[in-house]
């Protein structure tokens, strides 16, 4: 199994007059752990059927290992579909189900059999050959998609939400486990989720969607820490945002004129001044003032929630709701009136535009 | 119970169970029950005992009228009247000087002997009152002979009679033998409409949007709307010597009809089975698709992105998924085919041999022999429970492995 380059040149899709997707140029390249992200309609699974061949575009091309795949059926591309409902067929036993797609090749039911057992050694499954797909926990039909979809040898496995049913501790567990699976086979996967934190933990590189269209492309870190739109910045992780008007821009740096004040950020998108603008700060990267922080804000502690490892503190400063993560240190967390600062290379100025949630 | 009367109130349940209740004894228990009394219940009509006695009883009239004749031979002698006045009519037979109204029964003495008109040099009195004797002493003898016959006979019909097996065992053998072709006819009839009727259901099941969904089941529904023997009686019209099909080739110059080469469609069992395969459709149909809508499209989708073909597909995923609405589609068309009067009756006039359903019907309504009818009718009922339990075998891995 070798995995393969897939790219999307200009890959659109309408229906009637609705556009799913817009046309999109995407470059996933072999071998690769890419995971499409967006919020549940975005056109995500539209995107994974075009390139399964479940859908035929209605503009642009799919091209596969350099080749144009987009008139091909699925059965003749070499990727294979995991479905964000599994589609196990309940009624064959485990080990049909794996060897299915070699039974549809005609390969003896002996060889079949073998391959399939390697397969499910492979997905942590040994010994489960016979039982039925109702007779295995989430996780493991999970994984029994997997298998199955590897016996094929796709140099591209797409995997639609394949965790979305699952509880959040199998879903962190099958996080680790795909990844392993695929450094495994070195086959391109191509993953879909509406779960930040999932296409932060496993992948390589993130598209961020929205609305038919891709908005950003990047390494995860990237992805986490410099966002290219306002979308990103609060689809990806959490962010406090202070709309405002810019002020002026220096060396790469942007001044923003908030309610609170001056601001300062990263002037990621060039702005000149008089812009509407926001400005990101991550919850981690705020924090009761110190000398070093260029930047302070006065606002009222709400309420401190334990989350472990450290307190989220909500505040309030006039309509102004900010997050701050305290990292627990085994003092209780700061109560009443208190000062925040940041430092301005960690906030990320941007036009303003929409957002994630509201 | 309780819970029923609850939720419905005492009234609505005390009606709900009345009417359950009602359901079940008037309209399974008891004419079950009687149907399997009637066929285990041999009764003689037109027996030889009857029929015995009956020949006795007439005898004995005509021993009678003897009798009356002797004895007025006997005055007559008494009297020394020599028989050389012709009497008047003999009182017997009033109606000896007329002339009878039909020829006389063959094999049947006249009773008393008609003394002619004209035949006044007939026998003498003495010898006719010998001959009356002589032939009223072999009568007599011949009466009690006949009744105990009649008595034999009775006795063997009263032993016969009630609870046996007879109703069965004197089905002619050619009747068991349309009994067998039935069965083989409506296992056709099932097996075709299995295959008519998965692609449609397929096709309804699994298309594109809802609303070709709803137009394939109405365009199947609506000829339901039409009384079942019209249903029928169209194709009779289609299939008929002068119909649609015939008149169709013959525009098309495969045959002439003006030369008489018109095509006997009818009262073949090919039309049998095709008009049964469409009257009984929605009965295949329906479960078929009742349990394919329950199938995740995804499956197919996933059997396709495996390289599965349309034929692997449907033998491995769809059909396995269809069974349990294959098995109660295949029950109900067997069931129906193998009762099925109206067609075979209509479609089939002057088939040779009859089918079953033909068969039983004529016993119940044409020839009275509701015991006979019943017997044959319980064996229908024997053979479609036995299919049930067949294929509900043949199904039941499938109907298990659904319920795992
Ligand atoms: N066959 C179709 N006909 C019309 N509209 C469609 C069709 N398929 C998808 N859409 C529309 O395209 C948009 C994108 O759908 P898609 O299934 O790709 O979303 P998604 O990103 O996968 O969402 P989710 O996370 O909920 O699965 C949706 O608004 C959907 O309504
Ligand atoms: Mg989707």
């Amino acid at each position: 199994m070798q995995g393969q380059e897939v790219a999307l040149e200009r890959l659109g899709m309408r229906f009637g007059e609705f556009t799913a997707v817009e046309p999109t140029d995407l470059t996933i390249k072999a071998g690769e752990f890419f995971s499409i992200l967006g919020p549940s309609g975005c056109g995500k699974t539209t995107i994974l059927r075009m390139v399964s061949g479940f859908q035929s575009p209605s503009e642009g091309r799919v091209l596969i290992g350099g080749q144009d795949m987009t008139a091909l059926p699925p059965n003749k591309r070499p990727t294979a579909l995991i479905f964000q409902t599994l589609a196990l067929f309940p009624l064959m036993t485990i080990w049909e189900n794996v060897a299915f797609g070699l039974e549809a090749q005609g390969v003896p039911k002996a060889r079949r059999r073998k391959r399939a057992e390697e397969l499910l050694d492979l997905v942590a499954l040994g010994g489960q050959e016979d039982k039925r797909p109702s007779q295995l926990s989430g996780g493991q039909r999970q994984r029994v998609a997997v298998a199955r979809a590897l016996a094929v040898e796709p140099a591209v496995l797409l995997l639609d939400e394949p965790l979305s049913a699952l509880d959040l501790k199998l879903r962190q567990h099958m996080r680790a486990e795909l990844k392993t699976i695929q450094r495994r086979t070195g086959v391109t996967f191509i993953y879909i989720t509406h779960d930040q934190g999932e296409a932060l933990a496993m992948s390589d590189r993130v598209a961020v969607m929205r609305a038919g269209r891709v908005e950003q492309v990047g390494p995860t870190e990237e992805i986490y820490n410099r966002p290219a739109t306002s979308f990103a910045a609060t689809f990806v992780g959490e962010n406090n945002l202070f709309r405002g008007r810019t002020a002026g821009a220096e060396g790469g740096l942007v001044e923003v004129e908030t309610p609170f004040g001056l601001l300062r950020g990263q002037n990621a998108d060039s702005l000149g001044s008089g812009e509407e603008a926001m400005l990101f700060i991550r919850p981690e990267r705020l924090a009761p003032a110190r000398p070093e922080h260029d930047l302070r804000l006065r606002a009222q502690v709400e309420r401190a929630d334990l989350e472990g490892p450290f307190f989220n503190l909500h505040l309030r400063a006039g309509d102004q709701r900010i997050l701050l993560q305290l990292p627990n240190e085994g003092a209780t967390p700061p109560e009443g009136e208190m000062e925040l600062g940041f430092s301005s290379r960690d906030a990320r100025v941007l036009r303003a535009g929409a957002l994630a949630h509201g | 119970m309780g819970e029923m009367a609850r939720f419905y109130g005492r009234f609505l349940t005390g009606l709900i169970l009345a009417l359950v209740a009602f359901w079940f004894l008037a309209l399974i228990l008891m004419p079950q029950i009687s149907m399997i009394q009637r066929a285990f219940h041999y009764e003689a009509r037109d027996g030889a005992a009857a029929q015995a006695v009956l020949e006795a009883n007439r005898l004995q009239q005509r021993v009678a009228t003897m009798n009356f004749d002797i004895r007025a031979l006997e005055r007559e002698v008494a009297a020394g009247v020599s028989g050389a006045a012709p009497a008047a009519p003999s009182p017997s037979n009033p109606f000896a000087g007329l002339p009878s109204p039909g020829a006389p029964r063959p094999g049947l003495p006249t009773p008393g002997l008609t003394p002619s008109p004209g035949g006044a040099s007939a026998e003498a009195p003495e010898a006719r009152l010998e001959r009356l004797r002589a032939e009223r002493d072999g009568l007599t003898e011949t009466i009690a002979e006949s009744r105990a016959t009649a008595q034999r006979l009775r006795a063997e019909e009263a032993a016969a009679q009630g609870w046996s097996l007879r109703n069965f065992t004197l089905m002619s053998p050619l009747h068991w033998r349309i009994f067998g072709l039935t069965l083989v006819y409506a296992l056709c009839v099932t097996a075709l409409s299995f295959l008519v009727c998965y692609p449609i259901a397929y096709a309804a099941a699994q298309a594109k949007t809802p609303r070709r969904t709803a137009l394939l089941l109405l365009a199947l529904t609506i000829p339901y709307a039409l009384n079942e023997l019209l249903r029928i009686f169209a194709w009779t019209m289609i299939l008929a010597n002068q119909g649609l099909l015939n008149h169709a080739l013959d525009a098309l110059g495969i045959i002439d009809l003006s030369q008489g080469g018109a095509i006997r469609w009818l009262a073949s069992n090919g039309s049998v089975f095709l008009v049964m395969v469409y009257t009984y459709m929605l009965f295949m149909v329906f479960p078929i698709y009742g349990s394919l809508e329950t199938l995740d499209r995804n499956q197919i989708e996933a059997a396709r992105d495996l390289g599965a073909s349309s034929w692997r597909i449907h033998w491995r995923v769809a059909l396995p998924h269809a069974r349990p609405g294959v098995a109660v589609g295949a029950i109900m068309t067997f069931m129906l085919a193998v009762g099925s009067l109206s067609v075979p009756q209509l479609v089939g006039p002057g088939l040779h041999p009859d089918w079953f359903s033909q068969i039983v019907n004529r016993n119940f309504f044409e020839s009275n022999s509701w015991n006979v009818g019943s017997a044959q009718a319980l064996l229908l009922l024997v053979s479609c429970t036995i299919f049930i339990f067949l294929v509900m075998r043949v199904f039941r891995v499938g109907i298990r492995e659904i319920a795992r």
